[in-house]
């Protein structure tokens, strides 16, 4: 009996949302029945995250060997499939260095969020690396630039206006992700991840319909998602344009016989370039200061209009929509009722509460809409001053920034075949 | 801006050229943004090792929706239903076994609950069943766990699997959950049991 009232307590006690209803008393068994026990097992988080970050601290290192000293592809192709089959298909593709960024931005803005360590890991070493060697994770260690790596046949050159337009979408990207992780309402990028479905087998068919388009594209041009959609790219890209140890096509001269740009997948590969554009000094000076005074503008117009739009982005967060479900019930009392809006009345809260607690969220997706604003007009102004900047070029160059690393250009560089039977 | 020749006459005498001037700046500047994330990451991740880890269902907010079945991205959801025996009421008439319009209490299909059959029971003595799940065939859709908390004494409840969940950096499941029942929790409170409150 004593125990009766001990059970019979604690489900009273649990609070006043307490759904379990003691309706039985607990039998008093006389046959001397036995409770059965269950175990219940929890993985060792701890372990995985070791074998993880152990995993991923070894790809990069091979990559990096394989690009300044091995200087050939082998080990990357090996490091492509290991990374897909490890990183990919036996994790699941969780956690990723793309998706760590809203948990970064998160952790900063919002103290109550804890980062575990390995997200940390996962976003800071491939940055390390990047700012070190340049994009040495994107060359194979991560799983998504692996895949479409290795389907990758045929190179199809994109126009440079076409690219350059596209490059603008990671930003793009990246600023809704960072908005919308900000505002704690989803996290876009691991929403939209095109390949995880693939990895998982299994998962929102809209988004894996998705992934195999990319993965068809990827067949005729070199790494569609990394080049254009990628936010972790985006970073990579800005932290490797100013790393210390770069890359070389060749140790020996140039011989400017193209065969390097042909092979380049991602289209890193500047070509030489006169200037000759019949230009005067003074009308290059005057595009570039008309692009400086258009960058405040567009900053400033993305501000607003991204402002001015929130109310209707903030519509994807969960207290949003609840109010908006909420205020339409009562004011219909209609006879079916939302899971969304039971749950609501069935927690007690009151519709005061939860205006408020929509405010907060209007209020801060105001804020981070208009620095997202800010972001993508920057962007966008500063894309077009680099693609105004015409710099002329003796030789074949690599673009730091879009290069990454896979080391397809050291096999169809005539200059490093001599060197090869040299030696 | 110069013409390129130019630019190259210009700067052939200066210790150092303009353009790697800027290159070296642009790299110093890198290295203190990377430094300054790193470090602040650093901080955040300080001190919380175990916490908030584990992806769990808080029961007295579940009101069984049955989006757990369809919303998780594992094939069969990682949801799965477990049984609080401490709570339960042994009934013979339990209403997470039967339909609530069952013709005929014997365990005939159309008047079982779970639709997988996944939920057996054992005669204990007069007048008490032990109910069990068979978490082979358990596919989260919550169904004897709304019989059960409906008419019983909510012993069913649902409760995310660790050894099925991939713990995904985002729930799939928690975004659609209608009362926001799912979180994260920390290690030593992983598996949100109902019976060991």
């Amino acid at each position: 009996m004593k125990k009766l009232l001990t059970s019979a307590g604690l489900l009273l006690g649990a609070g006043p949302l307490a759904r379990a209803v003691n309706r039985f008393p607990r039998p008093d068994f006389e046959s001397g029945y036995q409770y059965p026990e269950y175990s219940y097992a929890v993985p060792n988080e701890m372990l995985w995250d070791i074998i993880d970050v152990s995993v991923l601290l070894i790809l990069l290192g091979i990559v990096t060997w394989a690009l300044f000293k091995k200087r050939t592809r082998g080990p990357i192709l090996a490091v492509s499939v290991v990374s897909v089959g490890y990183f990919g298909f036996f994790r699941g593709g969780c956690v990723c260095s793309i998706g760590s960024i809203q948990n970064i931005a998160l952790a900063f803005v919002d103290p109550s969020y804890s980062l575990p360590i390995a997200v940390f890991l996962f976003f800071i070493i491939p940055i390390v690396f990047a700012f070190l060697f340049g994009r040495v994770f994107c060359a194979g260690v991560c799983p998504f630039g692996a895949v479409q790596d290795l389907v990758n046949v045929k190179n199809f050159r994109i126009s440079r206006a076409v690219s350059g337009a596209l490059s603008v979408i990671p930003w793009i990207y990246l600023a809704f992700a960072l908005l919308y992780a900000l505002t704690r309402t989803r996290f876009l990028i691991c929403r939209f991840d095109p390949f995880i479905g693939i990895f998982r087998l299994g998962g929102d068919i809209g988004v894996i319909s998705f992934g195999i388009v990319l993965l068809l594209m990827s067949i005729f041009t070199g790494r569609p998602f990394c080049r254009f959609l990628c936010p972790y790219g985006a970073i990579l890209n800005v932290v490797s344009r100013a790393s210390i140890f770069k890359v070389k096509i060749t140790p020996k001269p140039c011989i400017s016989c193209d065969l390097c740009h042909d092979s380049c997948p991602v289209d890193a590969i500047k070509a030489p370039y006169g200037n000759r554009t019949g230009e005067t000094p003074t009308e290059g000076v005057k595009r570039i200061v008309i692009y400086m005074a258009v960058l405040p503008v567009l900053m400033l117009a993305g501000a607003l209009i991204l402002r001015w739009s929130s109310p209707d982005l903030a519509r994807a967060n969960s207290e949003v929509r609840l109010y908006e479900m909420v205020t339409e019930y009562e004011a219909s009392f209609s006879d079916v009722m939302e899971p969304e809006v039971e749950a609501f009345y069935s927690q007690g809260r009151n519709l005061a509460e939860l205006e408020a607690s929509k405010d907060e969220v209007l209020k801060s997706f105001r804020l981070y809409s208009t620095l997202a604003g800010i972001l993508i007009g920057l962007v966008v102004g500063l894309k077009l001053l680099e693609m105004s900047l015409k710099r002329g070029r003796k030789e074949y160059e690599i673009d730091y920034g879009h290069c990454v690393g896979c080391a397809k250009c050291f096999d169809y560089c005539p200059q490093n075949k001599i060197l090869a039977k040299n030696e | 801006m110069k013409k390129d020749k130019d630019n190259e006459k210009l700067v052939d005498g200066s210790p150092i050229k303009r353009r790697d001037f800027f290159r070296k700046l642009g790299t110093v500047m890198a290295g203190a943004g990377v430094a300054a994330v790193g470090a602040g990451g650093a901080a955040k991740v300080k001190g919380n090792r175990k916490a908030d880890l584990y992806w769990q269902i808080d029961h007295e907010k579940c009101i069984q929706c049955g989006r757990c079945e369809t919303s998780c991205v594992m094939p069969v959801s990682a949801v799965r239903c477990m049984h609080a025996n401490k709570v339960c009421g042994y009934c013979d008439l339990c209403g997470g076994y039967y339909r609530t319009n069952a013709k005929e209490l014997n365990t005939a299909a159309e008047n079982m609950l779970c639709p997988t059959g996944a939920i057996s029971r054992k005669f204990v003595e007069e007048p008490y069943f032990e109910y069990t799940i068979d978490e082979a065939l358990c596919n989260g859709c919550g169904k004897c766990v709304k019989g059960c908390s409906s008419f019983g004494n909510g012993s069913l409840y649902l409760q995310v699997r660790q050894e099925l969940c991939l713990n995904c950096n985002e729930c799939s499941i928690a975004k659609v959950c209608p009362s926001g029942a799912i979180s994260r929790v920390s290690y030593e409170s992983a598996y949100k049991f109902k019976d060991h409150a």
